[in-house]
């Protein structure tokens, strides 16, 4: 397939790798520039260079990492001509059929040739890919990029109606996958061309459940056996690094504190309109106004309750009521609070960080059903009853 | 590096076509239970309640077949198709669960299976003497006929051994041996590993060798891998045991330990010279093995100290990073580096230390889901339980670091 020399050599596919969700296909063309508004790069200026190696922009802008094709890569910077297959569903299904090194699989459609490529990388060059697509541009386009891939020896292309014409092989493949809207109309054609002589696999994928249902039926009657199906998402996890939670403790040191302040002014206006009074004699009830209206701001230490620190951080003016504090106005609240967070706690100045994790707000909740089945050998016919030791037909 | 990826090696199919002498199989039972079970030459296979048959009727066979035992020789059976059931008018509303009685006493059903009767024989006998059995739906009827086959037929199936089949039987049994790695987990780590056949990886499988067996088959027999393991022997990789790898398979693989994998360390062999003169042949071919044990493990260390290998795959008990640290020198730019673990806090803190390390780059975390659904005719649904996890992994990609 691609190349697996150290370095880049003209002619090369490399994967551009700008972001995570911008990765890019460049075939190194002397003499070319990678333009874009990650900067500008000669293509002649990556040739000799280590695959998996950063590239300062020509005009120091910007860089791009130049990565080795994988199949994955390709997934990601593949030109869409059709829907396409991503890793989670390419992944199970080529683990379901079985599909290795020397597998002779077949594939239809071939659409974007995202799964082809996968298949291809797997099954190498001992193995053997028939793919099959009846969209004309489509075939003309990957055929055109399967030849580039070096992937000629190890994918046929063809272009056909599998539903109407069937395949091209006979009794020869390990493994048969079907994209297609209508694959119960392929069943029959692909039994044909699956051998006999082991156990071999097909598999049907298909978005809807409508879908699943004809081609389970279509399965059963060809004589397909351990018919299974199967629903697989990745789901990605995105990695926040945050100082480790604030104890509580800090919280309360911070309103207690806000609360002494408050009350300390408050005194301090009593004082200063007892004193104005004393030389002007002004209207009673001042102060507790300057306080916020408070009923029961009588003169005097308030002491403070549990519930009152939650809500301090309120406006002055929406402050609880006295009905909001049932219990009795003790004056050792306040060591209580102290016994209950000790200053050491409050005052840990340094927070290290953790690590965590959660889904991605917005993920992939369907792909499609990946129907499964199995073509079991045929019952090698002297074996097939030991007992009477002759041929009985059976029933 | 130059690999040339000629035909020329071409991989043979990873195991022998057919069932040989010395495999180890998979032996589902009629009522689910896979039992584990070595192929050994003229010898007699024991499947308790399920009977015994000789060991050599099932040499040559491909796998996946499903047998009778009749006598104790094999009689494959054609597989059956899923049944067809129409909606009769019964339904369950008119049958009491108290009523829905064996009519048979187990004394007769043993009397009949003494007599050779065969088991849908028995199961008839049973239904025809079931006084509500025409009152059952269909679908609990075929529910009936399920359980009491399960319960009487002595037959067996060859489970086709394939990564997929292999990881599942492992997962089912205990999927802490696993790590966790289910087959979809399996799948995901092989292909984001890009394994492919004649590349070159290093792998650390504290999972039973499940990990070691898919890289194997993948490669198929050209390339190479080297593992590293926590012991001074040879890894015992038990997964592997059910592939039943042919010799050119297993031959890629090359393991260390975390001791012999240290550049900075000399390892102890003991002496393969003599002291003296040769006192025996014994002593000779001891010798003999060491020298070539110890000739072994130098090449192997010299190989993975010259680096440029094509990726990394860890499912380890060790801390990732650390082991990270030790191999992603060996790894060329662009390899792929795959992690997995059974705990999601182990690859969060990891992808959280490389990412800001110049030499990895796109370090993400990935959790896989898998549902699996009951397709039967008019029945098909989710399977009512599922797999709650089969873990999670941290895919990165080994970058050149310009400074
Ligand atoms: C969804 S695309 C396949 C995508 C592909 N699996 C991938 O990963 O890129 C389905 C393709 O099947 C082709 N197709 C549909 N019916 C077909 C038929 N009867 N014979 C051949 N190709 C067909 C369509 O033209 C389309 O390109």
């Amino acid at each position: 397939m691609w190349s697996t020399a150290r370095e880049i050599a003209a002619g090369d596919l490399v994967i551009v790798w700008l972001t995570r969700d911008a990765v890019q296909p460049l075939v190194i063309t002397p003499g070319k520039e990678l333009n874009g508004k990650y900067g500008v790069y000669r293509h002649s200026d990556l040739i000799g260079v280590p695959y998996g190696s950063k590239i300062g922009s020509r005009n120091g802008r910007g860089f791009i990492h130049v990565l080795r094709p994988t199949p994955e890569l390709w997934t990601l910077a593949l030109p869409h001509r059709t829907q396409i297959l991503y890793i989670a569903d390419i992944a199970f299904v080529s683990s379901w059929l079985n599909i290795k090194p020397g597998s002779r699989i077949i594939e239809a459609g071939t659409g974007s040739g995202s799964f082809t490529h996968s298949v291809a990388r797997a099954i190498g060059p001992a193995g053997h890919l028939w793919s099959y697509e009846f969209h004309e541009a489509r075939v003309n386009k990957a055929r055109e990029e399967f030849s580039c891939h070096g992937m000629d020896d190890i994918v046929t292309l063809t272009h056909r109606n599998v539903c109407k014409d069937g395949f091209t092989v006979l009794d020869t493949v390990d493994a048969v996958f079907l994209d297609l809207p209508m694959p119960w109309e392929a069943v029959e054609h692909a039994k044909k061309a699956l051998r006999k002589d082991r156990t071999t696999r097909i598999c049907c994928f298909s978005p809807c459940m409508e879908q699943v249902l004809r081609t389970v039926t279509a399965l059963n009657d060809a004589g397909f056996t351990d018919i299974t199906m199967y629903e697989t998402l990745l789901r990605p996890h995105q990695v926040d690094s945050v100082p480790a939670l604030p104890h509580i403790g800090q919280v309360s040191e911070k309103l207690k504190k806000a609360e002494q302040k408050r009350e300390e002014k408050r005194l301090r206006q009593i004082a200063n309109s007892r004193a104005s009074a004393a030389g002007k004699r002004k209207r009673p009830g001042d102060a507790d106004e300057s306080d916020g209206g408070r009923a029961e701001g009588s003169a005097g230490k308030r002491p403070k309750t549990d519930d009152e620190d939650d809500v301090l951080q309120h406006e002055d003016g929406q402050l609880p009521q006295a009905e909001n504090h049932p219990s009795g106005r003790s004056a050792g609240a306040a060591e209580t609070e102290e016994a209950k967070f000790p200053q050491s706690v409050t005052e840990s100045a340094t927070p290290t960080k953790t690590t965590f994790s959660k889904t991605f707000p917005e993920v992939r909740g369907h792909t499609s059903y990946l129907t499964f089945a199995c073509l079991l050998p045929a019952i090698p016919s002297a074996q097939a009853d030991p007992a009477t030791q002759e041929p009985v037909p059976s029933d | 590096m130059d690999m040339e990826e000629g035909p020329s090696k071409t991989p043979q199919n990873t195991r022998h076509e057919t069932i040989q002498v010395g495999n180890t199989l998979l032996l589902k039972l009629p009522s689910g239970d896979i039992k584990t079970w070595k192929l050994e030459k003229d010898s007699t296979a024991n499947l308790g309640k399920f009977g015994s048959f000789y060991a050599n009727e099932l040499v040559g066979q491909p796998f996946g077949l499903t047998y009778e035992i009749v006598d104790k020789k094999l009689k494959a059976v054609s597989p059956r198709t899923l049944q067809e059931v129409e909606d009769t008018e019964a339904t369950n509303e008119l049958i009491n669960d108290g009523q829905f009685v064996q009519p048979l006493t187990s004394e007769e059903i043993e009397m009949l299976k003494k007599s050779g009767l065969h088991a849908s024989e028995i199961i008839k006998k049973q239904i025809e003497q079931h006084a509500n059995y025409s009152l059952k739906t269909e679908y609990s009827k075929e529910k009936y006929k399920k359980r009491k086959e399960a319960k009487y037929s002595k037959s067996f199936t060859v489970v086709d051994p394939t990564v997929f089949n292999v990881c599942d039987y492992w997962f089912n049994k205990d999927q802490n041996r696993l790590r966790d790695i289910r087959p979809d987990a399996l799948g995901q780590i092989l292909n984001l590993a890009n394994i492919r056949p004649g590349g070159r990886y290093l792998a650390v499988d504290d999972a039973s060798g499940i990990v070691v067996a898919g890289m194997l088959e993948r490669l198929g027999g050209t390339g190479r891998l080297i593992t590293v393991c926590d012991v001074d022997s040879p890894p015992a990789y038990p997964a592997l045991v059910h592939m039943n790898f042919t010799k050119e398979v297993t031959q890629v693989l090359s393991s260390l330990n975390w001791a012999t994998a240290d550049e900075d360390y000399i390892p102890i062999t003991p002496p393969s010279e003599p002291a003296g003169k040769i006192k025996s042949d014994a002593q000779k071919s001891r010798l003999n093995k060491r020298k070539a044990v110890s000739e072994t493990l130098n090449q192997t260390r010299e190989e993975l100290f010259a680096g440029e290998f094509d990726g990394l795959v860890v499912a380890s008990e060790y801390d990732p990073f650390s082991i990270l640290q030790n191999l992603s020198p060996y790894l060329a730019g662009s390899a792929n580096i795959v992690v997995h673990s059974p705990y999601i806090q182990i690859v969060t803190d990891l992808q959280n230390q490389l990412r800001n390390l110049p030499q990895y780059l796109g370090a993400a975390v990935t959790e896989m889901w898998l549902r699996r659904y009951q397709v039967l005719p008019g029945r098909t649904h989710p399977f009512m339980n599922m797999s709650g996890s089969g873990g999670f992994i941290m895919h990165t990609i080994k970058v050149y670091d310009p400074s």
